[in-house]
């Protein structure tokens, strides 16, 4: 079974599933096979067996039932285990389990933890002792060899680590540990990626006296790293790489987050097919691209993912001032034009409208620039200079450019770094012996240590600086004859740099070179990270306390306590002491990240060992045993099978056929009433008597007739009197004896005490709110009757369209319902025949018809008297004024006379009446009576 | 276990034609007492007892002005001063249409009966030829001949029969005149609505008619039990039954409802309606059928 993780206790048994064809020929044949018999009378047969006919032969369904069941059987008896753990066979003295618990182990490390703890147990059994060692941790951690049960203490302890495996150590330190045990097992839970020293530290590893090797390594590689990021002119960029084993295109959402962890930018990044690197965009605004903190590819839930962002990848604002006249037909002798096509991937330009110095600092410097650039500017108006004083003082960057006007203006002490000696110095030339100076190396004090020399810039002119005392410190970078070509200098919070060549390349070569770009984003970068931190003063200088860890799930977290401060410098390792995050303090913060920008993951090796190697996959364990649940599903199914014999047998169908339709949902319904009342005493007994109990006790204990209160006295008067005429008819004709009836008011009253509730529509009383109407239609829809009663049959005009008030009224009332299709009373309509044979509905008014719901599936297809059908009209209009024929005053006289004055009209208005009460009593009862002589026979009369 | 019936091979004519004259042996001469006849009149060889065409002298009555001379009976005429005329019985012959049923469910024979349901219905049919015939009365059969007189009307009936094709499940009716009789001898396994559509027409043309029910005992007592499939031979329905034997009372209350249900219709429209069960004898229908025939019930019609 290689693709299903089962395994079977007896697979001899499975044979058994051989028998299912015989089984199925078995089935085929039960229930037996029937005598076939002719049978001219088949019709009549058909008659008495209706519902009890069985099929011929078992319905396929249920032949695959029992065949289910028989094969759940046969698997249950095989005694099968699902996900059955494979026992790692455990030799030698001892059993090392090396984990790699680094940042890639994150996302699964519970699988890890399970997988060792099998062979923690395996280890257990064969009582072996246990090293257990991992090698994200320090090296000097100890790992034992342990017995069973400590080993599973610290492993319940250890945690995956947010930093890079260091195989090497660990596994130099196992080998120390194995060096007496002959033949140890050593098990490798490796992270599935390579490192560098993967070679060598197998080889120590495996160089001992091992004695075999378990070899455990991730199925996929399914991490994604974040490696680097840009921030350009229009997006902020960021490269993420993946496993070279991931080949298949994939899609990943990133996000960026801000200081306080709120998600601001989101973007997806593709993989394309073979693609192990992937480009990803955030098209934001760029105040917005600066809130940036972190940037985390989604579901990841490690720490690579995690890409922290600190000052260095912001935008900055640069100010550029230039004072010669923009020449557009020579745009490369513009001073600005070498910097401006420097800086515009990595910053933002500012730049003034107007070239007077007067108007433009000041109106650079509203927008608050974090370095300004001045191209050549010698002497700066007074007040614009305090400006430009204040604004470098605040921490802003000030970079000037030399150029004739600034060896023409003399020395300015605040805003030049250094003394600089009048004129300028000409190197090479035709009257000149000197050769124009290369740049030499960076000197390392200065900030541009670790670029690469422009050794291809040569300088032909510069202004020189005064030689001081503190030059040296100043200088930034040097020409090869020692003189300074950039000086530096901090002026308060901020920088001051002069470049001691002009921004075009008529004094040197330098703004045509690499290096120029270069050194100018490295001024952007530290103009104010420098600055600030270096002027934190905290701890030892350059050396940057924790300030936020990324744990190992990606999360950003205090630093633990094994983290150090993080000695400045070249760009540090990633250990444990020194994890990803950011180190400084809440003013300036450097980022830590785990990947280098040239990162890669690639899968790791297999040594290439003699020794026997067994591999295993990271599992959980999760061996269930299946005998149970299988053996539960076949009762289930023979349950079911019971319950389909039984169906098919017809025991529902007789039992239900003893009862019509209605009567038996009635029958349920009351069934599940009393079942609620059985359960839930404690609710009945929690209700307290409400105060309309009475009225609503004495509305249901009889059967009563309701009205609608229309507000106008003589129209209630006339109903409430005619429904009392109707009810002693009632009485007197019937078994049903109704109580007095009951007028309603629709806005407030219970209404489905009532089965019917008359409403003589009248144009003059108020019209019903919509909640009333709203209460109306419910109980309609709940099946309640509304007997609506225009009661204008004889004004209501003549033509299609005439209506009377009455209708229009009944019309407006209707609009807010939901009424059903509706029909005058049809000839076979159960309406007609429930108690009196009527084929009309007159009432004081002759000739109007009765309109009911329309009853489109009713079918009459045996031409019975009565058509069949199920329900109950909810709505019933007349414009006979019923209510009129039937009200009798306080002595049992006729209050009005019938129009036409016809005795018998009031009888059939009666009679009317009668029919539509045992209608509503009995629905559709009178239809089903054809059924009675079967009915009879049924119940074995 | 064996079946409790099966279909049977149509009778050949010719053996049941044999059997008949064997029924029609023991009954006596069948007269059917014809009445008022209008249309279907010709001469037969039993007398009205009433004047009108025929051969045999009635009576001799006195001339009146405006009848043909050519009647009058002047041998009588002369023996005194009176012009006589000579009346002469009416005889006429009377027209029965005989009909059974073809269907497949006619072919059914439980093991309790001594002969298939078609085989008693062709018999009966056959043995009433014989005996209308041999009293001169004219037969046919719908759909097969006209009404013939013959001597030999059995025969000639059954050897219409040999040579007839496929016979429609329903006769064709359109033939039958007033005051004629029919006998159909059939199951009429139908429901009784579907039966009586197609022989309402006859009621209405005044036609009496005479149902024979040839009833299988197997149908009637319904003597199944245990898990049985039936079949209709019509249709090839197929029902199956559990337990058939908890069908019977109520099967036997529904057939026994559909008997009583045509008989009284029948009895309404002043037929007869006999049942012949098939492990019975066939004279006992027969003779039945002739004491209806001869019967003086009122046709429906008059």
């Amino acid at each position: 079974m290689g693709w299903l993780p089962i395994s079977f206790g007896f697979p001899a048994i499975l044979f058994g599933l051989l028998a299912l064809p015989v089984i199925w020929w078995l089935l085929r044949l039960t229930p037996p096979k029937p005598q076939t018999e002719t049978f001219p009378p088949l019709r009549i047969l058909a008659r008495v067996m209706r519902k009890e006919e069985t099929p011929h032969q078992s319905p396929w369904w249920l032949t695959l039932l029992r065949l289910l069941m028989a094969a759940l059987v046969i698997f249950a008896l095989a005694d099968p285990v699902f996900n059955a753990r494979e026992a790692t066979p455990a030799s030698g003295g001892a059993t090392a389990i090396v984990i790699d618990n680094g940042w890639a182990s994150a996302p699964d490390w519970e699988v890890r933890v399970a997988t060792a703890e099998r062979l923690i147990d395996d280890a257990n059994d064969a009582g072996q002792p246990v090293v257990l060692a991992f090698t994200a941790e320090q090296t000097n951690t100890e790992i034992g060899p342990f017995d069973a049960a400590t080993a599973r203490e610290r492993l319940a302890a250890a945690e995956p680590r947010p930093v890079p495996v260091d195989r090497l150590a660990m596994f130099t330190r196992v080998a120390q540990a194995l060096e007496a045990v002959p033949d140890a097992t050593v098990a490798m839970l490796s992270d599935g990626l390579a490192t560098d020293g993967d070679e060598a530290a197998f080889q120590a590893l495996l160089a001992g006296s091992t004695g075999q090797l378990v070899w455990i390594e991730p199925n996929e590689l399914a991490m994604i790293g974040v490696r680097e990021s840009d921030n350009l002119a229009d997006a902020f960029t960021f490269s993420a790489v993946r496993s070279t084993t991931d080949a298949l295109p994939r899609q990943a959402t990133a996000a960026a987050f801000d200081d306080r962890g709120r998600r601001i930018a989101e973007t997806t990044l593709s993989f394309g097919a073979g693609e192990t690197e992937a480009q990803g965009q955030f098209r934001v605004p760029f105040e917005l691209r600066n809130d940036f903190v972190s940037i985390v590819v989604d579901g990841q839930n490690q720490a690579a993912s995690v890409y922290l962002l600190d000052e260095n990848s912001r935008r900055r604002r640069v100010g550029l001032i230039s004072q010669a006249e923009a020449d557009a037909a020579q745009p490369l002798l513009s001073p600005l034009y070498y910097i401006r096509r420097a800086l515009e991937p990595f910053s933002d330009l500012v730049e003034p409208s107007s070239t007077d110095l007067n108007e433009a600092i000041p109106e650079i410097l509203e927008q608050r620039p974090a370095m300004i650039v001045m191209a050549d500017v010698g002497t700066l108006p007074d007040t614009a200079r305090e400006r430009l004083v204040e604004w470098m003082n605040e921490g802003g960057t000030l970079v000037r450019f030399a150029g004739s006007r600034l060896a023409a203006a003399g020395n300015d002490e605040e805003l030049l770094p250094v003394r600089l000696r009048t004129g300028e110095r000409a190197l090479g030339g035709a009257l000149s012996w000197t050769e124009p100076q290369p740049v030499t190396e960076f000197p390392p004090t200065g900030p541009f240590a670790d670029l690469a020399p422009p050794t291809e810039v040569t300088v032909s002119r510069q202004v020189l600086a005064e030689p001081t005392a503190d030059i040296v410190e100043r200088t930034w970078a040097n020409l090869a004859d020692g003189t300074p070509l950039i000086t530096g200098a901090p002026r308060g919070e901020g920088t001051l740099v002069l470049f001691h060549v002009t921004p075009e390349a008529t004094w040197s070569s330098l703004p045509i070179s690499g290096s120029f770009v270069e050194i100018l984003r490295r001024i952007v970068q530290l103009s104010r990270n420098q600055g600030r931190i270096d002027a934190s003063g905290e701890g030892a200088a350059g050396s940057l306390a924790p300030y936020r860890m990324i744990a190992a799930d990606g999360q950003l977290v205090p630093p633990g306590p094994e983290a150090r401060p993080l000695e400045p410098g070249q760009r540090p390792a990633v250990t444990i002491e020194n994890p990803p995050g950011f180190y400084g303090t809440e003013e300036g913060v450097v980022a830590h990240n785990l990947l280098t920008p040239d990162a890669t993951f690639s899968p790791i090796e297999r040594p290439e060992t003699g020794l026997p190697v067994t591999t295993a996959a990271y599992a959980f364990d999760e061996a269930v045993d299946l005998k149970g649940p299988l053996i539960a599903a076949a009762l289930a199914l023979m349950l079911l099978d019971t319950l389909a014999v039984f169906w098919m047998g017809g025991i529902f169908a007789r039992r239900s056929g003893l009862r019509p339709g209605p009567a038996q949902t009635a029958s349920l319904v009351v069934a599940a009433l009393a079942g609620g009342l059985v359960f839930l005493p404690a609710n009945a007994d929690a209700q307290d008597a409400q105060p309309d109990d009475e009225a609503a006790i004495a509305a249901i204990s009889q059967t009563r007739i309701a009205y609608v209160v229309t507000g106008n006295g003589s129209v209630d008067a006339v109903s409430r009197a005619g429904l009392q005429g109707l009810t002693r008819y009632l009485v007197e004709k019937t078994a049903l004896e109704p109580a007095d009836p009951a007028g309603v008011d629709i806005e407030t009253d219970e209404l489905a005490f009532y089965p019917l509730i008359y409403w003589p529509v009248d144009e003059t009383a108020a019209m019903p709110s919509e909640a009333a109407l709203a209460r109306v239609d419910a109980y309609m829809r709940e099946g309640g009757t509304v007997l609506f009663d225009t009661r204008d049959q004889y004004s209501n005009g003549f033509g299609a369209n005439a209506a009377s008030p009455s209708t229009r009224r009944l019309r407006d009332i209707l609009a807010n319902m939901n009424v059903p299709p509706l029909e005058p009373v049809p000839q076979d309509h159960v309406l007609t025949k429930t108690f009196f044979i009527m084929p009309d509905f007159p009432g004081r008014f002759a000739g109007g018809p009765l309109w009911v719901e329309a009853s489109f599936d009713a079918a009459n297809p045996d031409n019975r008297p009565v058509r069949t059908g199920d329900g109950v009209s909810p709505i019933m209009i007349t414009a006979n004024d019923f209510a009129g024929a039937w009200a009798i005053d306080s002595s049992g006289a006729p209050m009005f006379p019938t129009v036409p004055a016809d005795p018998m009209q009031r009888v059939y208005a009666y009679r009317a009446g009668v029919n539509i009460m045992m209608y509503m009593l009995t629905g559709n009862y009178k239809s089903d009576q054809v059924h009675v002589p079967i009915l009879l026979e049924r119940l074995g009369q | 276990m064996a079946r409790v019936g099966e279909a049977a091979p149509p009778v050949a004519a010719r053996d049941a034609l044999a059997r008949a004259r064997l029924r029609a042996s023991l009954v006596p001469d069948l007269l059917v007492e014809a009445r008022r006849v209008v249309n279907t009149v010709i001469a037969g060889w039993h007398g009205r007892r009433k004047r009108g065409i025929g051969e045999n002298f009635w009576q001799f009555r006195p001339y009146v002005e405006g009848e043909t001379m050519s009647r009058i009976d002047w041998r009588r005429s002369a023996r005194d001063d009176h012009v006589y005329v000579r009346d002469k019985e009416w005889e006429a012959a009377h027209t029965v249409w005989l009909w059974a049923d073809p269907s497949p469910s006619m072919l059914y024979q439980s093991r309790g009966a001594s002969v298939s349901k078609e085989s008693r219905a062709l018999v009966l049919i056959l043995a009433l030829a014989e005996l209308l015939s041999r009293s001169g009365e004219r037969i046919a059969w719908p759909g097969l001949s006209d009404p013939f007189t013959a001597r030999n009307g059995a025969e000639r009936l059954a050897s219409y029969l040999l040579h007839a094709g496929e016979l429609p499940a329903r006769p064709n009716l359109s033939q039958l005149r007033r005051f004629s009789d029919i006998v159909v001898a059939g199951d009429f396994l139908d429901p009784v609505e579907e039966t009586f559509e197609w022989l309402d027409p006859l009621a209405q043309r005044g036609v009496r008619a005479h149902l024979i029910e040839i009833s299988d005992p197997a149908e009637e007592s319904f003597p199944y039990s245990g898990r049985t499939e039936f079949t209709d031979p019509e249709t090839g329905q197929k029902l199956t039954a559990g337990r058939a034997e908890t069908l019977a009372e109520d099967y036997r209350r529904l057939y026994t409802a559909r008997r009583q249900e045509l008989a009284s219709r029948c009895a309404k429209l002043g037929w007869s309606y006999t049942v012949n069960h098939t492990d019975r004898l066939a004279s006992d229908a027969l003779v039945k059928v002739h004491m209806a025939m001869t019967a003086d019930v009122g046709h429906g019609g008059r």
